[in-house]
């Protein structure tokens, strides 16, 4: 990301081979938000220069991410003063989807986006418990208190606040970019196993957790923390990927798309 | 170097003249945006916003690095909050990329932000709103806007007793650092700018940095009745 935003020769050279990949990352971005409910059947997507400012991709790149999820049939584009895109009314095969991604992406994948994301967010713990002010301590609690952790959508959203929250804690412009850029990537599947209530239920227990151990200045605490919610997220994970390879589905009852 | 030293009192000083000219702009845009009176089309006030901030924006070397005004629901008959905000020229940056105009700040396009229920119990627009004074926020990672290092500075704007919005403007640690650096710099004791909850914001002091909470026991001098002060001598107190 920040090779492609550096003006100059190499940006030029690798321009063309960037966006042919990243048109397939704004499918799977769309994809994700539609098969997890995030977009809900017949809802509008945003106009393309909109989505294009979003991705901070080219609008041509947005175009042929469009096309790649016309042609799977989970949008529809209608043309005139009320056309745009939509998200398809026909409830398709979300579930199939979703077990297609993980069934692409390897054991040895999905184990790196939970190693990776847990580095950075341990780190941000780590530092966090040394530059926490009582203010923001109190503030961060406020905020869990009142974060709703029982359906899947909220909780996704609410973890995701949570750990950007913690990178906003660690005063670091650096680590708040690469959060919210991890979180797009891969935010989607990481948090995949928040549709599983007991789950849910753990790693906002996890959460409320954290903020004692961030006002004491307890950072070994804090870090532990937060590593045990997203090595419990990560295991779901790899769980589902069993199941998925060994021909069954993502597991019924655990994914209940509340 | 041959020259007189600073003192820490003129480097407080520097500090309260760059804040005030900032809050002097403020309130001049307050006084225009409380004109135009409640129920206004969101169009018209983000046409009136614009033609306010956008030229503390331009300006060579701007402080500002993004402004504007945060109107309550009902001034715009709207249901939600209504941003009416403009941010600089950016160099670079991951998010926006690099821009060469003011651009209009599109909360909508920031999905990651949905998890902030009401903005309006944000800082920047929650205190204003409960003391009814200016309000310096920060320094702190702002990830709404630019993913910067920022202050961002508000004042209340009241129609008839009963307060529309906030009119702000962020200003980013770094610029600020490039404006009173040397004067810190100057002076024959390492010195070091915290706020009101000891974060460091400027030091010339290594092992003090920025963004660290220092408390401090020795001499310190107030930046006039801003939530600053400076520290003489600074020395982190070692962790227990």
């Amino acid at each position: 990301m920040d090779v492609h935003k550096r003006p100059g020769a190499r940006e030029a050279i690798f321009a063309q081979l960037n966006d042919t990949g990243r048109a397939e990352q704004v499918a799977q971005r769309l994809t994700d938000a539609i098969i997890l409910g995030v977009l809900s059947p017949r809802e509008r997507l945003p106009s393309e220069p909109q989505l294009a400012r979003h991705f901070g991709v080219a609008l041509i790149t947005v175009r042929e991410g469009l096309v790649i999820l016309r042609d799977t049939g989970l949008i529809e584009t209608r043309r005139g003063r009320e056309g745009g895109s939509f998200v398809s009314a026909v409830n398709t095969p979300h579930q199939a989807l979703l077990e297609n991604r993980l069934h692409k992406l390897a054991q040895v994948e999905l184990s790196d986006i939970a190693v990776y994301f847990s580095v950075i967010v341990e780190g941000c713990a780590t530092r966090a418990a040394r530059y926490t002010s009582p203010v923001d301590a109190e503030r961060l609690a406020e905020w869990l208190h009142q974060a709703n952790f029982t359906t899947t959508a909220s909780a996704r959203s609410n973890a995701g606040g949570f750990f950007l929250e913690l990178a906003v804690l660690t005063q670091s412009a650096r680590l708040v970019r690469e959060q919210i850029r991890v979180q797009a990537e891969f935010g989607s599947l990481l948090f995949l196993g928040l549709a599983d209530a007991a789950l849910r239920e753990r790693v906002a227990g996890g959460f409320r957790a954290v903020v004692p151990a961030l006002s004491a200045g307890d950072d070994a605490l804090a870090r532990g923390l937060v590593g045990d919610q997203v090595e419990a997220l990560g295991q779901w994970l790899l769980s589902a990927k069993i199941r998925v390879e060994r021909g069954g589905n993502l597991d019924g009852e655990a994914l209940d798309n509340g | 170097m041959a020259k007189h030293s600073t003192t820490a009192e003129q480097c407080a000083g520097a500090v309260s003249t760059l804040f005030d000219s900032v809050f002097h702009d403020l309130e001049s845009w307050r006084d225009e945006i409380a004109l135009i009176g409640p129920k206004t089309r969101s169009a018209d006030l983000d046409a009136l916003v614009q033609t306010l901030v956008v030229p503390s924006l331009t300006r060579h070397n701007p402080t500002l690095l993004g402004a504007g005004f945060i109107a309550a629901p009902e001034f715009v008959r709207g249901r939600d909050v209504h941003f009416s905000w403009w941010i600089g020229p950016l160099e670079s940056n991951p998010l926006l990329g690099i821009t060469t105009v003011p651009t209009r700040l599109d909360l909508g396009a920031r999905i990651y932000t949905e998890y902030l229920r009401d903005v309006r119990k944000l800082e920047w627009y929650s205190i204003p709103e409960s003391t009814q004074q200016r309000h310096v926020t920060g320094p702190y990672v702002d990830h709404l806007c630019t993913c910067d290092y920022l202050f961002t500075v508000t004042i209340p704007v009241r129609v008839d007793e009963q307060m529309v919005g906030v009119v702000g403007a962020d200003i980013s640690v770094r610029r600020l650092e490039t404006a009173l650096l040397p004067l810190f710099l100057g002076a024959d004791r390492p010195l070091a700018l915290v706020n009101i909850v000891d974060r460091v914001v400027i030091s010339t002091e290594p092992t003090v940095q920025v963004g660290q909470l220092a408390p401090h026991s020795g001499t310190t001098v107030a930046c006039s009745d801003l939530p600053f002060r400076v520290l003489v001598a600074p020395a982190l107190a070692p962790r227990v």
